[in-house]
């Protein structure tokens, strides 16, 4: 086949010949791993690294694909997307695949289907499918059931390592459901995790009224909030900078641009310093203007407050910035012909600078709204918030969704309620595909794709 | 229906804001305690005398306009108005409040970071006539020291030979920014100019150089005492890190853009809209996946490990600009190459690679300045102060278990910002251009 086969045929052709390509090397990957292991034995603690698996791959790949490069030419036209694809396959999609997978699971940072190690035991003596060890099996293991029956444990030696099922355990017995494939010397508990249908995302939507919905709308005001507070003097600055006449104004330009430049992770805790209640110098600032101590960061109505102002420092030189920009496309006749008609200055701005900047704004308003509905950085570097009662210490005042689903995930407060996390995960998707069909609607871009 | 539609926008409009103004407002300033906290300076009506010195600047640029006019007009016999004049004055005036603003956070933090006594959470007020300064308004520079920075280079031990490369990168850069002035007031644009090219040349020898000290630099050569005598050895690991992670991404997202740009395969519309809608997913909240994964590949607190799991951080958007950028370049050339028997590789290694420089450049920047202050990644894949990154290191400082080591945060701020700032200020060009041919297009 020397050209592609048309249509959906040759789509599914190409993509079912490259799959079958990276899935035969990565399973000769894993055997060529497993090969090694099973022929050279190491101990457990220095095992063979897991990135072999991936040398051998690749190491196999690529004739694969030369060979499929003569048989079928025109798939050298995907080899070019290989890299990309490849790699949004392993660290993009496998997570994405596996986080849904976990938001119906009850995942947690304990149940987290891997052997415990503070439940090491040792076994002194085996005897077909029974473990004899030194002490009370069922309290070493710390068995969720009783009897120990149905529990998942890793037994090991120096150089192997299996999972097994127990039938039950009694004083110093275990009794597996199966006979161990070697003799094992140490065992271990798997916390293992469950499959729990939707009840997740019923915990999620049944306590809806008091986290979802008011962590939801604070998103939205944040985001439409933190796009008009950097919009809205950006705009007036660019206007202001776009005066020809104005000395100075590529001085101006550049040194306000000093906020986009510094790394956000530093310039977000230097404003959680200078917003201190007592110490912080905007608070000096405004008592020297007659103003009590601002409650900045320990109220949690001033602390959006807060992350609002944090936003139109951080955001206004990108605005000022695309207002030039845009605004320097604008040719310089419509303004002569404007004058010649004798607009004044006020009726120039409106009738003809804001219309023509409108058009090429809209997409970037509507970027950076979902920019800043996912802005993490911002409100996780805020810090600590002050309570709200009735709320979880997951969701307080300013979290908006991303960094509740972070926090659930990922702190001890939490709990480490990694399936729950990941069903907040999905929700957040759900909306960002929504508004981003938004956006692709209002500035055609997949039209023009097309 | 338009009008309709008009008046209701408005009406909503004019709800939100009476909304915000009478309730939202109030609600705001009544929370706010009227208490003093002991060293708080507090002045009964300062408003107006900051309103009354306003004004007075304002009058002052208003007098100044219509002089300079009134004698201008009387020597040239003319009649002008003074309004532009004034306008601009009053210009320079907001734009000066605006730096004010812009800079205030910069100021405390360069202060913070020469001011050896830690002065965040101080109580006693300092002595001084000013009262900006007693109220520690305007930081107080009545002590400054190296102290915090010279903590941070406790114990370091630079080797003769990396001295050496230091002293010529240092050089090259020094050379690229004169060369840069030079240019600007000499009025030289052109990339391929005498000058031009001998500024790519130093900037190209700077990247190579900073390249090898940052490869060479161990960890065997911090030898001091505290975990903030490390940091040289963060940001050696962020620069590692970051500049490995651009390079892959421009790498990987180049062959892409081009295929999506210039071949018309069947499911070229459909594979577009995967690459979109995949990053649309919150990418770290796979964190534990791709955890689960870099540790099955025993590549845990490794660097490698960690510019894989940021590898796909960027491929979509990546592809998309460079996508867009490619279609915005003429085809005629590549189709005259290719009647002439040139290969799609050569097409694109051959005339287009060198036309893509600039978007290459932004690729790379952008990942490198995204990956350089990240720090919940890093934070989760590497463990000992070793491989530390800045904005983890940064963040240790703030949130470490004994207390705000504020000079210390500072100083390392302030040193662990320059790489940022000197490629956005030396690169600014490309990100506003990126910026907007990528907006334009997303």
């Amino acid at each position: 086949m020397y050209r592609s086969p048309p249509g959906a045929r040759g789509f599914l052709i190409a993509i079912g010949l490259l799959g079958g390509a990276l899935i035969a090397a990565t399973l000769f990957g894993l055997l060529m791993f497993w090969a090694l292991q099973a022929a050279f034995p190491r101990p457990i603690d220095s095992a063979y690294p897991g990135y072999l698996i991936l040398v051998f791959a690749t190491l196999v790949l690529i004739p694969i694909l030369v060979l499929l490069g003569r048989r079928f030419p025109f798939l050298t036209d995907w080899y070019y997307l290989l890299p990309a694809i490849t790699f949004l396959l392993a660290f993009t999609v496998f997570p994405i695949i596996l986080t849904v997978y976990y938001a119906f699971t009850d995942y947690t940072g304990i149940r987290n289907g891997k052997p415990d190690r503070s439940t090491e035991t040792t076994i002194v003596r085996v005897e077909g499918r029974r473990l004899f060890v030194d002490g009370n099996a069922r309290e070493l293991l710390r068995c969720d059931q009783p009897d120990c029956a149905g529990q998942a444990l890793e037994i090991t030696t120096r150089t192997q390592r299996a999972r097994m099922r127990v039938e039950q355990a009694s004083s110093d017995t275990i009794t597996l459901t199966a006979p161990p494939p070697f003799a094992p010397t140490l065992v271990y508990k798997i916390n293992e995790f469950s499959f729990i249908g939707f009840r997740n995302f019923v915990e999620i939507f049944s306590r809806a009224g008091t986290v979802l919905i008011p962590v939801l709308l604070w998103n939205i005001i944040f985001a439409v909030g933190a796009v008009f507070v950097g919009a809205i003097p950006g705009l007036t600055l660019g206007l202001l900078l776009n005066n020809k006449n104005l000395a100075l104004r590529g001085f101006y330009r550049t040194a306000l641009i000093i906020s986009w430049a510094i790394p956000v992770v530093i310039s977000v805790q230097i404003f959680t310093a200078m917003l201190n209640v007592q110490f912080g110098p905007i608070n000096r600032l405004l008592g020297l203007l007659g103003a009590y101590p601002i409650p900045w960061l320990t109220d949690p109505e001033w602390f959006k407050v807060s992350a609002l102002l944090i936003s139109l420092w951080l955001g206004f030189p990108y605005w000022m910035t695309a207002t030039l920009g845009t605004l320097s496309t604008i040719p310089e006749d419509v303004y002569e012909a404007a004058k010649i008609d004798g607009a004044s200055g006020w009726q120039t701005l409106t009738g003809i600078t804001l219309p023509l900047l409108r058009q090429p704004f809209i997409p970037l308003l509507l970027g950076s709204f979902a920019f800043n509905f996912n802005n993490f950085g911002l409100i996780y570097l805020m810090g600590a918030q002050p309570g709200v009662e009735g709320r979880p210490s997951t969701a307080q005042a300013a979290d908006i969704l991303i960094t509740w689903a972070y926090k659930t995930a990922f702190q001890a407060d939490g709990g480490q309620a990694y399936g729950l996390g990941g069903a907040i995960s999905i929700l957040i998707f759900f909306l960002t595909v929504a508004i981003s069909l938004i956006n692709f609607r209002f500035t055609g871009a997949l039209k023009e794709v097309r | 229906m338009a009008a309709l539609g008009r008046y209701l926008g408005w009406a909503l409009f004019g709800l939100i804001a009476a909304w915000l103004l009478f309730i939202y407002v109030p609600n705001l300033l009544a929370r706010i305690q009227p208490n003093i906290p002991p060293g708080f300076v507090r002045v009964e009506n300062g408003w107006v005398y900051a309103l009354g010195g306003l004004l007075v600047i304002v009058g002052l640029i208003l007098a100044y306009a219509w002089l300079v006019t009134f004698i201008g007009n009387r020597r040239a016999g003319r009649k002008r108005s003074f309004w532009p004049l004034f306008g601009q004055g009053l210009t320079h005036l907001f734009m000066f409040l605006v730096l004010v603003f812009a800079y205030y956070p910069v100021l405390q933090i360069l202060a913070a970071s020469f001011d050896p006594r830690n002065t965040l959470y101080r109580i006693l007020p300092p002595a001084s006539d000013n009262l900006l300064v007693r109220a520690r308004v305007i930081p107080d520079f009545s002590q400054l020291s190296w102290e915090n920075y010279i903590k941070l280079f406790d114990g370091f031990v630079l080797y003769p030979y990396q001295a050496v490369l230091l002293t010529v990168a240092a050089l090259c850069l020094l050379l690229v920014l004169i060369l840069a002035g030079y240019r600007r007031i000499i009025g030289d644009d052109q990339s391929d100019s005498r000058w031009g090219r001998l500024q790519g040349q130093s900037l190209t020898a700077f990247a190579l150089l900073s390249f090898i000290l940052v490869i060479f630099l161990s960890p065997a050569q911090f030898t001091g005492q505290g975990t903030e005598a490390k940091f040289m050895l963060w940001v050696r690991n962020t620069l590692f890190v970051s500049g490995i992670t651009g390079i892959l991404a421009v790498l990987l997202t180049a062959t892409a853009g081009y295929a999506f740009a210039r071949f018309s395969f069947p499911g070229r519309y459909s594979m577009l809209l995967v690459f979109i809608f995949i990053q649309m997913f919150p990418g770290f909240l796979g964190l534990v996946a791709t955890y689960i994964l870099i540790s099955n590949l025993g590549l845990l607190n490794t660097f490698t490990g960690l510019v894989l799991a940021y590898s796909g951080g960027i491929i979509s958007f990546g592809t998309w600009v460079y996508k867009g950028f490619l279609e915005s370049i003429s085809k005629s050339l590549e189709e005259a190459a290719l009647i002439d028997g040139a290969s799609k590789w050569q097409v694109f290694t051959k005339i287009l690679m060198p036309l893509s420089a600039p978007m290459f450049v932004f690729i790379f920047l952008l990942q490198f300045v995204g990956t350089y202050s990240e720090f919940i990644v890093a934070n989760l894949f590497l463990t000992g102060v070793d491989s530390w990154t800045v904005g983890m290191g940064l963040r240790n400082f703030t949130t470490g278990q004994f207390s705000t080591r504020w000079g210390l945060f500072a100083a390392a701020s302030v040193l662990g910002s320059l790489p940022i700032l000197l490629t956005f200020y030396g690169f600014q060009r490309y990100f506003v251009s990126g910026y907007t041919a990528g907006s334009v297009k997303e």
